[in-house]
């Protein structure tokens, strides 16, 4: 008594057995957008309504950045999820680079959110009165603090 | 609004002063900050628009991209109120005008390098010419071996003169603090001579 080869006959499982090349995996039978790039770089500005280019533009990765006390609660909590959680990480000093880092979100969105929130009196952003870069005593004071370093 | 003052005070931020660390994939700049960095470092993702003048294809027409590309970062406290933040970056790419984001207030750069794959480090250097910011080209050690001597790396990179090339250990807490130290040099000789009397 014989087995009918299944499915109708065609030796359709030798050709595999004996080194040929695999067939790619069978395409795609339910379309679904794969993840790429694209999609990271897409989602995180859904965020910021759109918009790609707040006046963020002064705002610099090591900018620090606090929370303003006394925001009233309720205000708060209609925020975005990442809105809260800026001001809540902002409780102490922070630069954009830190803030970008612990929500797991690109900087240019974080520069938005956060421009978004000191416009809307929730943080201050705090500039120095002179440009360490051309400061000798500040960058003596860095050189000092590295040399102390062992 | 003001009672809540009395909860918790939000402390004076630090002054924040920042070096770039620049180089291609692989040549040790996140070993570089976590070296010497208070924090393990971390990482934050930026788009940059890379500007790809095809140096493979120069009879292409410039064209712009825009990649993500991730910085790994790290911190030193100076004191209280002085933070020294240090951004790590690929170096491979064209640099494009988001890199001024970058370099705009830093003090100056360190271009790490393999010495055994040069060329990743070409854009950077460029950048930094024109740009004007002080950088200093740091050769990775692997392993505890250059690859090539300083003086053939200076002369493969065409660096100028006053542009110093060390020679450093990624990995090494001391070794990285004396190459960032060779950069603030460059960083305080470029902040007196701005202050000098020349100028005005």
């Amino acid at each position: 008594m014989s087995i009918p080869p299944e499915g109708g006959g065609a030796p359709r499982i030798r050709p595999f057995l004996s080194g040929a090349p695999a067939r790619p995996p069978a395409p795609s039978q339910h379309v679904e957008p794969v993840p790429q790039a694209g999609q990271a770089a897409l989602r995180p500005f859904i965020l910021t309504g759109g918009r790609v280019n707040a006046d963020s533009a002064d705002i610099k990765l090591e900018t620090q950045v606090t929370a303003r006390p006394g925001a009233p609660p309720h205000l708060v909590a209609a925020m975005a999820p990442e809105s809260q959680h800026i001001l809540h990480l902002c409780q102490s000093p922070l630069s954009v680079a830190e803030i970008s880092a612990r929500l797991h979100l690109h900087l240019g969105v974080i520069k938005i959110l956060v421009a978004d929130l000191h416009h809307a009196g929730y943080l201050d952003l705090h500039a120095f009165e002179t440009d360490p870069v051309f400061d000798p005593d500040t960058i003596l004071r860095v050189i000092n603090g590295l040399r102390a370093i062992h | 609004m003001d009672s809540a003052r009395s909860t918790e005070p939000v402390r004076r931020p630090p002054v924040p002063v920042k070096i770039v660390i620049a180089g291609g994939f692989g040549v040790g700049k996140t070993t570089t900050v976590g070296a010497i960095s208070d924090i393990p470092p971390l990482t934050t993702e930026a788009e940059m628009t890379a500007e790809s003048v095809g140096i493979d294809n120069p009879g292409q027409r410039t064209e712009k991209r825009t990649t993500t590309v991730a910085m790994d970062f790290g911190s030193v406290s100076i004191d209280h109120s002085l933070k020294l933040y240090l951004f790590g970056t690929p170096g491979q790419e064209r640099f494009g005008y988001m890199w001024d984001d970058l370099s705009r207030g830093a003090l100056g750069a360190m271009v790490v390098v393999d010495a055994s794959r040069l060329d990743d480090c070409y854009p950077a250097v460029d950048y930094f010419e024109q740009v004007g910011l002080p950088f200093i080209v740091a050769v990775n050690a692997f392993d505890g071996r250059l690859g090539a001597d300083l003086d053939t790396v200076r002369w493969a990179l065409a660096i100028q003169d006053h542009t110093p090339v060390v020679a450093f250990d990624a990995r090494n807490r001391t070794s990285v603090r004396d190459a960032l130290l060779v950069v603030l040099d460059l960083a305080l000789h470029r902040a007196v001579s701005h202050r000098s009397p020349l100028r005005a």
